[in-house]
């Protein structure tokens, strides 16, 4: 599997919950690297802080874990320096929608050529279950007990404010989450993936879900694919939009 | 560039990183310190700048460009510098050589935006959570500006951390005859980014796996930085001394502040540090030669506490607060520390 080349397996298990959604988008990301024949000695990993974070560390690549909500201008300072190597960002809804959301801002209006990895769990998962950015309407987290009151962050609207390239995906919906990193890696820019994934422990648990399984089938239920490239996903789709 | 020319704080300050081979800058702008800025984007092709949205986006991308194999700086003043305390600590755990150059103006907070002071001193030792140990230069000239800038990142390189060049608004603003003096350039041994399998982190780490939960590990850690910035500080122990036969006083003072103790060099002996972090141990021993220590500086006390605690007695003090920096209110001062101290 040309996959396993990018990968450490001497660093498994991961540091990850059982049933975390992580996993699947490192797999993803490493095929994608796979497909496109990327060269390892170029690509550079940089992350945050959080769970999404922690993924870097099981890459056979030169990785950068830096703090919370930095990722963004941390890569685009390797960037600058030198634009020859590929940089791509790993990233959670906290860490880049919520500290971090003034860079992410900024650096779609640079237009920097980075690619980032979003995973959505709708949660602050390491710190215990807090709600997030993205947290729905209504959901009852450990802070939000009566319910968030807080809209989420939309931030397909943040990133095409300044027609950067935005693609959404979920962790049950692999082939178009592959499909979508290989258009934003190729993508010359600034590119965000967006993927829904599942926090079975400290998310899932509490809106009732029993595992993992059991928030995958709700994504295959909730999102509906979009073909093609489009202007703009309406709420529940998935697809690439340029 | 070498010779003589007039000019201000901030533009030594760009002239001097770029004869040292800056690659990368990135800042927002502040007074008193966006001339720097400004120098740099004078460049094209030799230095990269970028312009961030804020201090904090400013020093994670020194960090990254750092790491990827580049002389980085940014510059700010006290507003910016408190917003850059995480990423100056990120700069010493994944061990990024940088500069970090801070203009200082009057805090606390917006305090007086274009007036000098020197109130970032315990801020630029301690201002990040945890151990860690910079190299903190200190020049009172717009000659010593350049040169202790070259040597500031110097230093960082050698270091493999960040290192802070202060200045204050006063020097920064001060326009003068400079002679730019060169020093020879230190260049980097580590690997930039790419090519391997290093994994740079935040967390506690031994080698490059993180050790978030092993003691010993951080121990070891915290240690090795110690003892790595000692080392190279011991070459860079810049200072200056005055003494004056038959002086019984012995002033010490930084920055714009000792521009104006030098008025008083005829009666008083005057020590001035220019590596003001690690403190310097010859200061301990100078003083033992005069009756009393008094330190002059542009805060409600900050080295002065260090002072006492190097040279393990009562020092007398004079703050110039306000970013006035008035002869008079050292007569005054130096005064009432002799009837103190009579």
């Amino acid at each position: 599997m040309p996959a396993r080349k990018y990968l450490r397996p001497e660093r498994l298990p991961t540091y990850w919950c059982p049933g975390c959604g992580d996993g699947l988008v490192v797999k993803e990301l490493a095929g994608a690297f796979g497909d496109l024949g990327m060269d390892a000695s170029n690509t550079v990993l940089v992350s945050g802080i959080g769970c999404a974070a922690r993924a870097p560390g099981y890459f056979l690549l030169e990785s950068v874990h830096g703090l919370h909500g930095r990722a963004v201008p941390i890569a685009e300072g390797i960037k600058t320096a030198r634009p020859e190597l590929n940089v791509v960002i790993f990233s959670g809804d906290g860490d880049l929608l919520g500290i971090g959301c003034n860079h992410l801002v900024h650096a779609s209006r640079r237009d920097t050529d980075l690619t980032v990895v979003l995973i959505d769990n709708q949660i602050y998962g390491m710190t215990g279950g807090q709600k997030s950015p993205t947290t729905a309407l209504g959901v009852k987290t450990l802070t939000s007990p009566d319910g968030n009151t807080d809209r989420p962050v939309d931030c397909q609207a943040l990133v095409k404010a300044h027609g950067s390239f935005y693609a959404r995906a979920t962790t049950f919906h692999l082939p178009l989450l592959g499909k979508a990193l290989r258009a934003a890696l190729t993508h010359r820019g600034f590119a965000v993936v967006d993927v829904r994934s599942q926090c079975p422990v400290n998310f899932g648990k509490r809106l009732g879900f029993k595992n993992a399984y059991e928030m995958l089938m709700h994504f295959k239920k909730a999102y509906r694919p979009v073909a093609g490239e489009v202007d703009r996903l309406g709420p529940g789709e998935i697809g690439i939009t340029r | 560039m070498t010779g003589r020319l007039i000019l201000q704080g901030n533009d030594a300050v760009a002239l001097g990183a770029v004869k040292a081979g800056l690659d990368f800058f990135a800042g927002y702008p502040i007074t008193p310190a966006s001339e720097i800025l400004h120098a740099l984007v004078e460049y094209p092709g030799q230095v990269k700048v970028l312009q961030m949205e804020d201090e904090i986006a400013s020093i994670n991308a020194c960090v990254g460009a750092a790491l990827a194999g580049a002389k980085a700086m940014t510059a700010t003043s006290g507003p910016g510098f408190s917003l850059m305390q995480e990423g100056i600590g990120l700069g010493h755990m994944v061990e990024a050589p940088l500069v970090i150059v801070d203009v200082q103006r009057v805090g606390p907070s917006t305090g007086m935006p274009t007036f000098g002071a020197q109130g970032d001193l315990l801020q630029c030792r301690w201002g990040s959570h945890g151990d860690y140990f910079p190299i903190v230069l200190y020049p009172n000239s717009v000659s010593e500006i350049y040169t202790q800038t070259i040597h500031a990142f110097n230093a960082a390189e050698e270091s493999m951390s960040p290192v802070v060049l202060l200045t204050d608004g006063c020097l920064g603003h001060l326009f003068e005859t400079a002679e730019l003096v060169d020093v020879p350039l230190k260049t980097r041994t580590a690997r930039p980014l790419g090519g391997g399998s290093r994994h740079f982190t935040s967390l506690t780490h031994a080698g490059d796996h993180p050790k978030a939960t092993v003691p010993s590990a951080h121990q070891e850690l915290i240690a090795a930085l110690a003892a790595k910035t000692a080392g190279v500080a011991a070459r860079y122990a810049f200072y200056e001394y005055l003494p004056v036969k038959g002086a019984d006083t012995l002033l010490v003072a930084f920055g714009a502040a000792s521009r104006a103790a030098y008025h008083f060099k005829g009666e008083c002996a005057i020590f001035r540090p220019i590596r003001i972090f690690p403190m310097l141990e010859e200061l301990a021993e100078i003083a033992r030669g005069y009756r009393r220590v008094v330190v002059i500086e542009m805060n409600a006390g900050q080295y002065k506490l260090l002072v006492e605690a190097l040279i393990h007695r009562p020092v007398g003090f004079i703050p110039l607060l306000g970013g006035a920096v008035r002869v008079s209110q050292i007569e005054e001062g130096l005064k009432k520390c002799l009837q103190e101290s009579t």
